[in-house]
């Protein structure tokens, strides 16, 4: 089960959508970062068990924290959330090796759907 | 707290309207990537509230690296209303021509290399402005149309930057994205600037976009 998430993106704005569109139903221990790097540390920090992580950041951009990240930890969940939805870095963050990615702006059932699949595959240490 | 300065945007809203530029430019560069062969490096969108009198200043600070620009200007009417400003630096339209994959030799002796390169960014500018307003609007819930736009070539800043475009006692709102294309080296810059006449619309439309998450 998926119970702390760590919020990667530079606009407050978009932590909050993504914290709003969780699950009401179900608690979560969140963390937030506001650029790449500090996402980095954060992840170190807390291992969590699902990141939701933006591209156009300040410092670090999205795919070099992403990159990053599964040095640190190879099963890493790392949920691409975006508005940039060109094909080519649609390409690239998938096989940088995230486990999908959301464009923005994330609703409830999007979230739902990525928190099933995540929990679905066992991808992630129970 | 004067009159103006009450209908501006809170630091609050202002970040709303930075996240939905940052969708919308988003949207607009995945059509203008469908259309010509490019891929287009977004940026972190930044927005702010000016006097309109200081917007020419503001405008010419943020491209100060360019001596000779293209601009296309065309504004957008409606509830969300303002102007938008989209700048190349010199030889961008050459280079965008490149990407539409035209020569100038196609066309003829009729027309000049100068038409074809001004006709690329009016093409470019339809996309952008088009696709980024419009995206903007629709998740405000909302509609806009559009003026014919006005495009002014190779020219210097100061003589291309339009100087009068609202009241100048009055406040503006900008939004201001930066981005390249990745292959081309080209850079642009795109101004969406709001005047305080659609202040107090956009800051029930902004808090009406974030109630829809509480």
């Amino acid at each position: 089960m998926i119970h702390t998430i760590l919020i990667v993106d530079d606009s407050t704005i978009s932590r909050k959508i993504v914290k709003k569109c969780l699950p009401k139903d179900r608690e979560f221990e969140l963390f937030e970062a506001g650029d790449g790097l500090a996402g980095l540390e954060k992840f170190k920090e807390v291992k969590p068990d699902l990141v939701f992580l933006d591209l156009t950041m300040p410092v670090m951009d999205g795919v070099q924290a992403l990159k990053e990240m599964l040095k640190v930890d190879q099963d890493a969940v790392v949920v691409v959330q975006t508005a940039d939805v060109q094909k080519k870095t649609i390409s690239n963050v998938m096989d940088s090796g995230a486990f999908t990615l959301l464009r923005k702006p994330l609703s409830p059932e999007a979230v739902a759907e990525v928190l099933r699949l995540v929990e679905g595959t066992g991808h992630k240490k129970g | 707290m004067s009159i103006a300065a009450e209908q501006a945007l809170s630091r609050e809203e202002q970040d709303i309207l930075q996240e939905l530029m940052n969708i919308a430019f988003g949207r607009a560069s995945a059509d203008l990537a469908e259309v010509i062969d490019t891929y287009v490096v977004l940026n972190v969108p930044e927005v702010r509230t000016l006097k309109v009198v200081d917007l020419p200043e503001f405008i010419s600070t943020e491209i100060s690296d360019h001596d000779i620009i293209s601009i296309v200007e065309q504004s957008y009417l409606g509830r969300f209303k303002g102007v938008a400003l989209l700048i190349f630096p010199s030889g961008a339209g050459r280079e965008l021509l490149k990407l539409f994959g035209d020569n100038v030799e196609d066309y003829g002796e009729d027309v000049s290399m100068a038409a074809l390169e001004k006709e690329s960014i009016l093409e470019v500018s339809n996309i952008l402005i088009g696709a980024c307003v419009g995206k903007v609007v629709e998740l405000l819930d909302d509609e806009v149309s559009f003026s014919p736009p006005r495009i002014i070539i190779e020219d210097h800043p100061r003589n291309a930057i339009p100087c009068e475009i609202f009241e100048p006692d009055s406040l503006a709102t900008v939004m201001r994205t930066v981005f390249q294309f990745s292959d081309r080296n080209i850079s642009g810059y795109l101004f969406l600037i709001n005047s305080n006449e659609s202040f107090q619309w956009l800051k029930k439309a902004l808090n009406r976009f974030m109630e829809q998450y509480e």
